[in-house]
């Protein structure tokens, strides 16, 4: 066989190869970006049921006598500024998830107060009614901290699988991009302040 | 340009960093292997006598193989200064307590040192055992014996009610939450009626295709009902121990407290 005729063979060898491996490799981002895209439906799930539980206990705290206004209108405005932040679950990118994490955010600390101030009117701690909302709000904060680990943990696979050698080759052309991941919550490390 | 992306490389590197420094200070505690061979209840502690543990591993079992919702039982000595949630969550999702899929799994989870118990569930039973439901429970029944150190009756007391309260769930369809018997009725007369139709439909369908006779509808009815029990098989063996955890999923629901 001529020499030429072997570098031919070679090089075609090596394109089938890349043609192959593309293929595999695009299967496999289109399989760990469908992950990420149910992870963040489960996200979002429980950041709603958040928000779905925020008009009950808004009327429970407000059938209280005197309860401080302010720290209620924070948590109704906090919570109307969350729901209006959408997120596009087929992108995801870094910074539209910080906004998302930043108006979630601003609506834990707001929630965070109310349950502080909560604690000083007895009357309100021992209805019924109040203890169950408070550990329905405490299981969906939990609820939103695993999901949150949950979304992280899938989208580093995603995030390293498109950036690792061959499958950066492919990743930019056909539109895989880096997705953002939750960060922990700026103040979270501190404990809200309790003022007597 | 490139001096911007050194920087958030350095940014990044630096919050890793802090985030491994917190996960040393916070020293999450370590999760214990899987048992083996499978127990649902897992008293590390011999807190429980022997027959008080055989009597509840005996109960849960039997329930575990009739509905196939895993009830465990963890009790240690101390979280070591991990959070009980943490924790908890963590050996649950390491675990995989409940079946794949239907994450029917939950864990009562004791750190008697530190006078803590959390209840965690499994995604499936998020819809029966709510967290307000897992709360009174652990206000009204767990505390009130636990504090007296009445540990078996306290787990005794609330896995009964967790067992009624999740069989809604997946036996009875929601039927309400007593009548066991009731909901047993329905549900046959459900499953009866619809192998009755199944089988008019098998018929009519040989009907069409001409090639009617007494053959007809057999196979089918036998490949229905094989389907019937090797589904009813994966519910665990009905002899020997418990057959093992099945990849169960938690997502964080349940309540906890301590006495």
């Amino acid at each position: 066989m001529k020499r030429s005729n072997i570098i031919l063979l070679v090089i075609g060898a090596v394109l089938l190869l890349l043609v192959f491996n593309g293929c595999g490799s695009y299967n496999s981002m289109v399989n760990k970006q469908e992950a990420t895209s149910s992870a963040w439906a489960q996200v979002e799930n429980v950041y709603q049921r958040r928000v779905d539980l925020i008009p009950n206990l808004v009327n429970t705290v407000k059938g209280v006598a005197n309860f401080e206004q302010k720290t209620l209108t924070d948590v109704i405005n906090a919570r109307a500024s969350a729901t209006q932040m959408k997120v596009d679950a087929s992108k995801l990118s870094p910074d539209q998830l910080q906004k998302f994490q930043a108006s979630q955010g601003e609506l834990s600390q707001a929630l965070g107060r109310l349950m502080v101030v909560a604690e000083q009117y007895p009357q309100l701690k021992a209805t019924q009614n109040f203890l169950e909302l408070q550990s329905q709000l405490e299981g969906t904060e939990n609820r939103i901290a695993v999901e949150r680990g949950k979304f992280n943990d899938v989208v580093k696979d995603y995030n390293s699988y498109i950036r690792k050698f061959p499958q950066i080759l492919y990743a930019g052309m056909f539109g895989f991009d880096k997705k953002g991941y939750f960060e922990a919550e700026k103040g979270a490390e501190k404990a809200p302040e309790v003022k007597f | 340009m490139r001096f911007l992306l050194e920087v958030n490389m350095i940014k990044r590197f630096l919050v890793l960093l802090v985030f491994s420094w917190v996960a040393i200070l916070l020293h999450a505690k370590e999760i214990p292997a899987k048992p083996n061979p499978p127990r649902l209840v897992n008293d590390f502690i011999n807190v429980l006598s022997a027959e008080e543990n055989a009597a509840l591993e005996s109960k849960l079992k039997a329930y575990s193989d009739s509905t196939s919702t895993q009830i465990a039982i963890v009790i240690e000595q101390s979280l070591e200064g991990d959070d009980d949630f943490d924790y908890s969550q963590r050996l649950a999702e390491t675990w995989q307590i409940g079946m794949a899929g239907k994450n029917n799994g939950l864990l009562i989870y004791i750190a008697i040192g530190d006078r803590k118990i959390r209840i965690q569930n499994g995604y499936g039973l998020e819809g029966s055992i709510t967290d307000a439901f897992s709360r009174r429970l652990i206000e009204e029944v767990i505390k009130p014996n636990f504090k007296q150190q009445a540990y078996y009756e306290g787990l005794e007391q609330a896995t009964t009610l967790i067992m009624k309260k999740a069989s809604g769930e997946f036996v009875n369809e929601d039927f309400g939450s007593e009548g066991d018997a009731e909901g047993g009725f329905i549900s046959t007369f459900i499953i009866l009626s619809f192998i009755i139709l199944m089988f008019i439909l098998a018929n009519r369908g040989r009907g069409k295709g001409g090639n009617g006779g007494l053959h007809g509808p057999t196979p089918f009815i036998g490949t229905f009902g094989s389907r019937g029990y090797s589904s009813g098989s994966d519910f665990g063996s009905s002899s020997g121990g418990f057959g093992g955890f099945g990849g169960g999923s938690f997502g964080g629901g349940g309540a906890g407290g301590s006495w």
